[in-house]
């Protein structure tokens, strides 16, 4: 086992990671940035090394400064959290060059599952349902339009270098298909540096559900069932829960068997994610591979009762996975919010700055995996996650009940965030149904809330009232300070008593 | 002391006067009530009405209107509120401010990019200036057609919130 970790992140995720660390008795390196001297992350880890100015190509992302501080502090593995670096083939080299184990995947994995259509042939040819579609990125107009015809409209137009919702463009009928492409390849080109582009068929009203796996360079690996991640905000997840309304114990094992058949086409090593679509037929079709720990990992956790991090630290040590595949068992519900500091009043508009005040739920089955504190200022350089909370219940209503309750206490003041959101779905007939696709929040969702008579007007009236009245006070107050200032000072009237005080003039 | 909310296009009276300590006798449109209100956190107030509580999420957004956001377990109430005589004051005004727009910075973040310079014309709901914050770009845009007066900021300046960026006039 490793005597020291690096953890190449920062936020919740860097947090998360030590904690597992420390629970493992082993000792955390951590990495920040200028503005991240005060963070969480640098606070909690047993050393701490700047990394240089607040830009993450400057800091987080810069590979000789990583591996720099993993050789001057003698980490012997470093954990890349998501993001940054957690998917970069370059730094797998490098860590693999330098003899420091990167707690993941191959760089030859990456390399397969980061392209698009890579994976999608890999997968395929290890047996995996794939969304019909063009195997090879294509890029004249004619070739997308001879694929497009061939498998039927609708059809999505995606960026192989594509990733958060960027670069997609669906196209219903043909004669849209000529300027949907022009905008697809110019999005992915500035997005992405590369503007190829595939076809794949369009899933009417798909749901997402993805399957977790871990592996051992032994050659084991195991699932740990499926997350569903439907309830999305433009193509990005905001809240999953484990397991899924509409897997059954079959479908269970047929995707996770067929994740494991994907795992194995690249002799996966560590904590992998397929995601897959479901459509209303129930059936999955692959859609990528995820080579990193996810942000929704958790619920996975709480249903399972597995550390999903240490048994990524415990195989990228060269152990074998500590469970088998009959261990595995899902008990309960668990459900995820992202709570990011973005203004739902303001369509989601990233709202860095001090958090003046904190209160954090707490009480049974809730989870907070938090990267912030009272006083902590969010700096405007990265994504705005503040944390990630969950909660378990012996089943889906208790674990609605349980989250409905806990974001009814969560206090954030100084930044908006998305709490009021998230209380706001936990209490939709859909959502509470089950019944929802991964157009539910945008198609739907904001739809009925704008038509919905709020509760309490009254009160809001009076507090804001209250609140403007003691304002309006305090403000009198200072502009009529009494003695302090005016045609007479203190100063004279305390050398000169005979002489009247303001207002006492003509008493 | 006396105010006037609007909530929408409709209009509600609020008197507020002191009962000593944190209690208050409010009275929307004519129904009085007591309320004690107490401030437990930056903006946040914990408030009895009767022996119903509520924790309550008082926002005044930065800028010269009295325009609020008030938070109550995941409802967001979006209202003006002012002092009645000023209300008064700034009807007899005319128009007073009316005529200029000034732009500002809903957020902290990174001026990108001023997509109009001073003097050019703007139409309403144009894109005038660029912010980033987060990795994200935000356009934002002028309520009013006019003509640009002045700019504050240049390309590269990180801002505050509330922050002035340009007045359309």
């Amino acid at each position: 086992m490793f005597d020291k970790i690096l953890i190449a992140n920062r936020g919740e995720i860097a947090v998360r990671v030590l904690r597992a660390c420390k629970e493992m008795g082993i000792r955390t390196v951590g990495v920040f940035s200028e503005v991240d001297r005060k963070a969480l992350h640098t606070r909690y880890a047993e050393e701490a090394y700047c990394i240089g100015p607040a830009p993450a190509r400057e800091s987080y992302l810069d590979i000789d400064k990583v591996i720099a501080v993993a050789r001057k502090s003698g980490a012997q593995a470093i954990h890349p959290g998501y993001g940054f670096l957690a998917e970069n083939p370059l730094f797998a080299d490098r860590c693999e060059k330098e003899g420091i184990k990167l707690i993941g995947p191959s760089a030859y994995a990456m390399r397969t599952m980061g392209s698009k259509t890579l994976a999608r042939k890999t997968v395929q040819a290890a047996g995996v349902p794939v969304v019909p579609g063009t195997v090879e990125p294509i890029s004249t107009e004619e070739e997308v339009i001879r694929a497009a015809k061939t498998i039927g409209f609708p059809v999505m137009l995606k960026a192989t270098a594509g990733g958060g919702g960027k670069g997609l463009r669906l196209v219903r009928e043909e004669p849209e298909l000529r300027s949907a492409l022009r905008m697809a390849k110019s999005e992915a080109k500035s997005a992405f540096s590369d503007d190829s582009v595939y076809v794949e068929k369009y899933i009417e009203n798909p749901r997402h559900v993805e399957i977790q796996i871990l592996g051992d360079r032994h050659g084991n690996h195991v699932h740990l069932g499926e997350r569903e991640c439907s309830i999305q905000r433009r193509h990005q997840k905001v809240i999953e829960e484990s397991p899924s309304v509409i897997v059954t114990p079959e479908m269970r094992e047929a995707m996770g068997k067929v994740a494991i058949e994907a795992a194995r086409a690249v002799a996966y090593e560590g904590a992998g994610t397929c995601e897959f679509l479901v459509d209303t037929h129930r059936d999955f079709f692959f859609l990528e591979m995820n080579t990193r720990l996810q942000v929704e990992h958790p619920v996975t956790e709480m249903v399972t009762g597995i550390d999903i991090v240490k048994e990524q630290i415990r195989v990228a040590a060269g152990e074998k996975l500590s469970i088998r595949q009959e261990d595995v068992k899902q008990t309960g519900h668990a459900i995820e919010c992202r709570v990011y500091a973005e203004d739902p009043e303001r369509n989601f508009i990233p709202c860095p700055g001090r958090i003046t005040s904190l209160r954090v739920p707490g009480g049974p089955g809730v989870r907070d995996d938090s990267g912030v504190y009272a006083g902590f200022e969010i700096p405007i350089y990265y994504d705005p996650i503040i944390s990630k909370l969950v909660a378990w219940g012996k089943d889906r209503a208790e674990a609605i009940g349980r989250m409905k309750r806990a974001l009814a206490v969560y206090v954030v003041t100084g930044v908006k965030t998305t709490v009021p959101f998230h209380i706001r779905v936990m209490k939709n007939r859909h959502f509470i149904e089950g019944n929802f696709d991964t157009d539910f929040i945008d198609n739907v969702f904001f739809r009925e809330e704008e038509a919905r008579q709020l509760a309490n007007e009254e009160v809001a009236l009076c507090t804001a009232a209250i609140q403007e009245h003691i304002e309006e006070r305090r403000r009198a107050v200072s502009r009529n300070p009494g003695e302090a200032t005016g045609p007479v000072s203190m100063w004279k009237y305390a050398a000169r008593p005979g002489i009247p005080k303001i207002g006492q003039v003509g008493r | 002391m006396n105010y006037v909310a609007t909530i929408g296009s409709r209009e509600v009276k609020i008197s507020v006067e002191d009962l000593g300590g944190s209690n208050y006798k409010v009275s929307i449109d004519g129904v009085e009530r007591v309320v004690d209100a107490q401030m437990v956190a930056t903006r946040l107030w914990s408030v009895l009405c009767g022996n119903a509580s509520f924790e309550v999420d008082v926002t005044r957004l930065p800028g010269m209107g009295e325009e609020f956001e008030v938070l109550i377990n995941g409802d967001c109430h979006k209202f003006s509120l002012m002092n009645e005589q000023r209300k008064a004051m700034i009807r007899a005004g005319g128009k007073g401010a009316a005529g200029k727009a000034m732009i500002t910075s809903p957020m902290p973040g990174k001026v990108v990019k001023l997509l109009v310079e001073v003097g050019q014309e703007v139409r309403a709901d144009q894109g005038v200036v660029v912010v980033e914050a987060m990795k994200m770009e935000n356009e934002l845009k002028t309520a009013l057609a006019g003509k640009v007066k002045e700019t504050f900021v240049e390309e590269g300046d990180i801002v505050e919130a509330g922050a002035k960026l340009l007045l359309v006039e």
